[in-house]
C-alpha cells in the first residue's frame, strides 16, 4: 500500500498539495482526476518518491519515504513504476531495451527481462515497434512505450501521469486494460488524468475515483478498501538487502514516526 | 543493474557512439604517442649530449713509429699549452673497444667486429679545450701546430660539428618540447571536446535511469567502462606505433645529425608501458563521469 498522509508540497513557492491524505490498497486503481494545475503530477511525484513534501508523510511498505537520503531514494523508485507526465525514452536505444531497462535496474536477468518486455509491449504498443528507434516514434507512440515500461515486471506500485493524454480510442482502452492487468497482479496503481471520460472508463473498469482540486481531495474519500500491505519485496531476505537499508525504520521522519 | 547488464549498456552505448568513442580512442592514441614520444625524445636528446658533452675537440693520430714514451712526452706539452682542459692517450686497444661498442648495434654489425685487430687503429691524442667564445678557431689554431708535427700523421678538428650538434641539440630539445606541449594539450583538448558534445545526449540517459532507480554511481558506469576502453584501446595502439616506428625515426634523425645511432633496443621500460596503459583507461574512466551528467532528481 502507498499511504500519504498530511502531504503539503511548494510548487515554485505556491501550495501544489494541500494536507493531502491518500491511500491506495495492494490490488487497487486509484484515478486520481482535476483540471490542469489541480496538483495532480505533483501528487504523482510525491508519490513515486521523485520531490520531497513539504511536510506530511509517504508511506510505502510500511516505511515513511519522506525523509530518506537522496542515495536511498533510488532502492525505493526501482520498485515504483512511474509514467512522468513527459515520457522520457532514451532517443538512441530500440523500444525493447528502453521497457528492458526498468528490469536491468531491479536485476533481473537478461532472458527473462526480454521475455517480460515484450510481453508488456505488446500489451499496450503494436509488438512490431520493439526494434524501432524511441526517437522515430510519435510523443503518443513513445507514451505507450514509458507505459509498458511503467508495467514491466510488474513493479508492487504503478503510478502514471496523463497515460491516455492525445490517445484515440483503440489506445485508450488498452490503457484501462493494462492498468487493470496490472491491478489484478496485486499492483497498487495511482493514475491522474484530466479527462473525465477516460476516468470513467477507469471506474467502469473497478477504479476509485478521485477529484482533486486546489491541491486537495474534495467530493470523496481518500481511502477507498481497507489498506493492505502492497506485496512489496520481503526485506527479510538476503536479496533486499539494499532496499531494507535505504528504507530502515532510522531514516523516517520524526513528523512522520508521530502520524503514524 | 547486475555486472552483466552493465556489460551489455557499455557495448551497446559503444556501439551506438562509436563514432565519439572511435574519437577518443584516436585522441588517447594521440596522447600516447606525444607521451611515449616526449619519454624516448627526451632520453635520446640526454644520450646525444652525454656524447657531445665529453668534450673532445681535436683529435691528432700519431704516425705509427712513434714509440709509447715519445706519445707520452707530447701528452705532457699539450697539458702545458694554454686553453687546454684536458689531454688523453688513447691506445689502440681502446679505440677498437669503442668502435665496437658503436658499431655494434648497428644492423651491418657482423663477425668482421671481431675479426678486427687493435694494429689496425693509430695511437691518438683526444684534447678538449677550455670552453670559450673563440673554441672554434683555437681548436683550429692548435689542429694547424700539431700537423706540423713529425709524429703526427692526421688531425681531426672535431670542433665545429661537435658545437653545431650540441647546439642542434639543444634547439631541437626546446623545439621538441614546444610540439610536445602543443600536440598534447590539442590532443587533450579535443578528447574532452569529444566526451563533452555527447553530453546532452547522455542527460536523456541518466534522466531516464534516475526515474527507474539507478544509483547515481551506476548511472555512470557504462560511459565509465566504454571511455576506459577507448583509452586502453589508443594507449595499446600507442604503444605498438611507437615500438615499430620510433627505432626507425630514431636511427633516421641520428643519421641526419651525424650521430652514431642508439642500439635499437632503445625502447620504453617495462614500468613506463604499464603506468601509460594504466593511466590512459584511469582517465578514460574519470571522462565518464565528466560525459554523464547525473540529475539529482527528476523534474519531468
Amino acid at each position: 500500500m502507498i499511504w500519504l498522509e498530511g502531504v503539503s508540497y511548494l510548487r515554485a513557492g505556491s501550495p501544489a498539495l494541500a494536507d493531502l491524505t491518500l491511500g491506495v490498497s495492494r490490488g487497487e486503481l486509484v484515478v486520481v482526476q482535476g483540471p490542469t494545475g489541480s496538483g495532480k503530477s505533483s501528487l504523482l511525484a510525491v508519490a513515486a518518491g521523485f520531490r520531497e513534501p513539504d511536510s506530511g508523510a509517504v508511506w510505502i511498505a510500511e516505511r515513511n519515504i519522506a525523509g530518506l537520503q537522496a542515495s536511498s531514494l533510488p532502492y525505493v523508485r526501482r520498485n515504483v513504476g512511474y509514467l512522468p507526465p513527459l515520457p522520457l525514452l532514451i532517443p538512441d536505444e530500440n523500444v525493447l531495451e528502453n521497457i528492458m531497462l526498468a528490469l536491468a535496474v531491479r536485476g533481473q536477468p537478461i532472458d527473462s527481462a526480454e521475455a517480460d518486455a515484450r510481453e508488456s509491449l505488446a500489451m499496450v504498443a503494436d509488438s512490431a515497434w520493439e526494434n524501432r528507434l524511441a526517437r522515430s516514434l510519435s510523443t503518443g507512440q513513445q507514451r505507450l512505450v514509458a507505459l509498458a515500461r511503467a508495467l514491466v515486471g510488474p513493479p508492487p506500485l504503478v503510478v502514471v501521469d496523463e497515460p491516455a493524454a492525445g490517445m484515440g480510442g483503440d489506445d485508450r482502452e488498452g490503457i484501462v486494460r493494462a492498468l487493470v492487468w496490472a491491478r489484478e497482479r496485486g499492483c497498487a496503481v495511482l493514475c491522474a488524468t484530466s479527462d473525465p471520460s477516460f476516468a470513467q472508463m477507469l471506474v467502469d473498469a473497478g477504479g476509485r475515483r478521485v477529484n482533486l482540486e486546489g491541491g486537495r481531495i474534495v467530493g470523496a474519500p481518500a481511502i477507498g478498501l481497507v489498506p493492505t500491505p502492497v506485496d512489496f519485496p520481503d526485506m527479510d531476505e538476503p536479496e533486499n538487502a539494499d532496499l531494507a537499508e535505504a528504507i530502515r525504520p532510522s531514516d523516517r521522519s520524526s513528523s512522520g514516526e508521530e502520524s503514524a | 543493474m547486475t555486472f552483466a547488464w552493465i556489460l551489455r549498456r557499455a557495448r551497446r552505448q559503444a556501439v551506438s557512439a562509436r563514432r565519439a568513442l572511435w574519437a577518443a580512442a584516436g585522441s588517447f592514441l594521440v596522447l600516447g604517442l606525444v607521451s611515449g614520444v616526449a619519454v624516448l625524445g627526451l632520453r635520446a636528446t640526454r644520450g646525444w649530449m652525454s656524447t657531445v658533452g665529453q668534450g673532445v675537440h681535436v683529435i691528432a693520430f700519431l704516425r705509427d713509429d712513434v714509440q709509447p714514451d715519445q706519445a707520452a712526452q707530447l701528452v705532457d706539452l699539450l697539458r702545458l699549452r694554454p686553453g687546454v682542459s684536458r689531454v688523453r692517450l688513447v691506445e689502440p686497444a681502446e679505440a677498437l673497444a669503442r668502435l665496437r661498442d658503436a658499431a655494434r648495434p648497428l644492423p651491418a654489425a657482423g663477425s668482421w667486429l671481431d675479426d678486427l685487430e687493435p694494429g689496425y687503429f693509430p695511437r691518438s691524442i683526444e684534447v678538449a679545450l677550455v670552453a670559450s667564445a673563440d673554441l672554434s678557431q683555437r681548436a683550429t689554431e692548435l689542429s694547424r701546430r700539431l700537423r706540423g708535427l713529425a709524429a703526427v700523421a692526421d688531425v681531426d678538428a672535431m670542433t665545429d660539428g661537435v658545437a653545431r650538434l650540441a647546439a642542434w641539440v639543444r634547439f631541437g630539445q626546446r623545439l621538441g618540447w614546444a610540439v610536445v606541449l602543443a600536440a598534447g594539450i590539442a590532443a587533450l583538448s579535443f578528447l574532452v571536446s569529444t566526451v563533452l558534445r555527447g553530453r546532452e545526449a547522455r542527460r536523456r540517459q541518466a534522466q531516464v535511469l534516475v526515474i527507474l532507480g539507478e544509483t547515481a554511481g551506476n548511472v555512470s558506469l557504462p560511459a565509465n567502462i566504454a571511455l576506459a576502453a577507448a583509452g586502453l584501446a589508443g594507449a595499446l595502439a600507442a604503444l605498438v606505433v611507437l615500438r615499430i616506428a620510433w627505432p626507425t625515426l630514431l636511427t633516421a634523425v641520428e643519421r641526419a645529425m651525424g650521430i652514431v645511432p642508439t642500439p635499437t633496443g632503445f625502447f620504453l621500460g617495462f614500468w613506463e608501458s604499464a603506468a601509460g596503459l594504466l593511466a590512459a583507461p584511469l582517465l578514460g574512466w574519470m571522462l565518464g563521469y565528466l560525459s554523464t551528467p547525473v540529475p539529482g532528481g527528476v523534474d519531468a
